[in-house]
């Protein structure tokens, strides 16, 4: 499809343009835009399989500590690159082991049943840490330089943007807007929907986990009440929904915005930033569950109509 | 040479706690051939189309489809196999347009089965066939109920059916509508040989369509053959009669 082929080429543009950053940018810059492009890629890859499912994930924060402490046990006998597709793999399988159990679940269930299995996943590794390892946290040593770190997470959200192009244009993305629509309807016209249900889920979970992989080496030390922050799901399911969850640009733009908007307030008020944080939430979910973007689409409806 | 069977349910039970929604029915189509089920309220005519299409596992009985046992398998595999239905209530997608719901059946029930009749091959000349080429744009949900029914029928075309169920597709629809829909269902069964069991609650209607009809009451098969002949039979008129009189003698 040519439109396809236009939103890979200006993916691939903008990949271009955002890899000279590290040669641009101050140190400063250079970590917000880390921060605008790891917000990107993980709303890209929850709307990718939640946008068109209307599934709530909270486990994002679960797929990032997973792939955070992958990076945390093999780096130093694994290269870099190798231990964020590690941690992506990790992810993958932590989605296709909770995807299979509780994707027959809807709505509030599955969002609370992945926020808890997020929370299991937390606590299981900080018992294995302590039991077998004897250590709280770990201290991350020798990490690669901030450009590597960054054209790590550009090539993670170019990939993510790229994921989600295709997806969006196959038959996988139709038919998990059926399943979003009505899911028995889809699966009496052929749709086998529990396998692309894991599937999908699955391979959405590859980024955030790659993501947690690259990232842990900005810290220096990790823990995991650090990397499996929750604060990291619920920012990426706002992102996302902020943006519009059903399109393409919203999570992408959202991200940015998100990121901008949050690291001034984070650096003002703390405290007052949270705050409208959790009311921003409620207030999206209550009015506008699809998102800004449905806002516009409304609109250019209406004017299409008359 | 009788034509092949293509959907053979044999004793399928459903059972609902203590309810007995469908018991041991028995039914046989073959390639070619149109059917209409009918039966008072509550007689088990839509749960017994759950089971023959996989959304609700039969509690005892065996479907088989094609010869081949389809028991307990899941609804994708129905359909992939050639077994498409409708619904009471119409289930449309309804945010993809008129023209993306015929063409979801097309893409994967229907991908690797072929028609022999190219006129249900294509999104575009199913929605023609039915009268809805204006509408392929429109999101589903904007169509009017009626026209939701129709467009149901195309997404079940879409999925290439060897078998075709069809759940009350008339209701709401005019007499000139009725009479379209019933054509096209002839013409469908004429030109790929698909077997199309119709339930409708209008009997009357049903039984100038049809060319054998199948009987339920209270979750039992009491009746199965010629229209004319099982509108007069004593059993049947005493279900409709018992219940509420449905017009059953009307149609003889």
């Amino acid at each position: 499809m040519k439109t396809t082929r236009e939103q890979l080429l200006a993916t691939l543009a903008c990949g271009v343009v955002l890899a000279a950053a590290p040669w641009l940018l101050s140190d400063f810059l250079l970590a917000l835009a880390l921060s605008c492009l790891m917000y990107a890629a993980l709303a890209l890859s929850w709307a990718m399989f939640c946008g068109p499912t209307n599934y709530l994930s909270l486990a994002t924060s679960a797929f990032f500590g997973l792939g955070a402490y992958v990076t945390a046990w093999s780096l130093g006998t694994l290269p870099y690159g190798a231990a964020v597709l590690a941690g992506g793999l990790a992810g993958s399988a932590f989605a296709a082991l909770i995807g299979a159990g509780v994707l027959h679940l809807r709505g509030a269930y599955f969002a609370v049943i992945t926020f808890g299995l997020g929370e299991l996943a937390l606590h299981s590794i900080t018992y294995t840490e302590k039991t077998y390892f004897h250590t709280a946290g770990r201290i991350i040593g020798d990490p690669p330089e901030n450009a590597v770190i960054y054209w790590t997470v550009l090539a993670l959200a170019l990939a993510a943007a790229a994921t989600a192009i295709l997806v969006r244009s196959s038959r996988l993305g139709t038919a998990l807007r059926g399943i979003g629509s009505d899911e028995e309807r889809a699966q009496t016209l052929g749709v086998a929907t529990r396998r692309v249900k894991v599937l999908a889920f699955s391979a959405s979970a590859f980024f955030p986990g790659a993501l947690g992989a690259a990232m842990a080496v900005r810290w220096t030390y990790i823990e995991p009440l650090s990397v499996f922050n929750p604060f990291i799901g619920f920012q990426t399911v706002l992102i996302a929904m902020l943006g519009g969850a059903q399109t393409l640009l919203g999570p992408i733009v959202s991200a940015v915005f998100f990121t901008l908007v949050s690291e001034f307030l984070r650096l003002r008020f703390p405290y007052v930033f949270l705050i409208l944080l959790g009311l921003l939430l409620i207030v999206l979910i209550l009015y506008l569950p699809g998102g800004l973007a449905s806002l516009l689409q409304r609109r250019f409806w209406r004017a299409g109509a008359r | 040479m009788p034509a092949e069977v293509l959907l053979a349910a044999r004793a399928i039970t459903v059972r609902f706690g203590g309810l007995v929604a469908v018991d041991r029915v028995d039914l046989e189509v073959r390639h070619g051939e149109l059917v209409g089920l009918i039966g008072p309220n509550g007689a088990g005519k839509t749960t017994f189309f759950h089971a023959l299409s996989g959304v609700l596992e039969p509690d005892e009985g065996r479907l088989l489809v094609g010869g081949e046992d389809l028991t307990g398998r899941a609804p994708h595999v129905f359909a992939s196999h050639g077994v498409a239905r409708t619904f009471q209530t119409p289930r449309v997608f309804r945010e993809m347009t008129a023209e993306q719901n015929v063409r979801f059946g097309l893409e994967f029930a229907g991908r690797t089965r072929a028609h022999a009749h190219h006129a249900f091959d294509d999104a575009g000349t199913i929605l023609g066939v039915l009268g809805l080429e204006a509408a392929a744009e429109v999101p589903a949900g904007a169509l009017t109920p009626a026209r939701q029914r129709l467009l149901e029928i195309g997404m079940a075309l879409g999925a290439r059916p060897r078998v075709l169920l069809l759940d009350e597709i008339a209701a709401g629809l005019t007499h000139a509508e009725i009479d379209g829909a019933a054509q096209l269902i002839r013409r469908v069964r004429d030109e790929l040989g698909v077997a199309v069991i119709w339930i409708e609650h209008a009997v009357r209607m049903l039984m100038s369509h049809v060319e054998r009809v199948a009987v339920l009451h209270q979750g039992r098969k009491i009746a199965d053959g010629d229209p004319r002949a099982v509108a007069r039979d004593p059993g049947v008129i005493e279900a409709y009669l018992g219940e509420e009189g449905e017009p059953v003698r009307e149609a003889a």
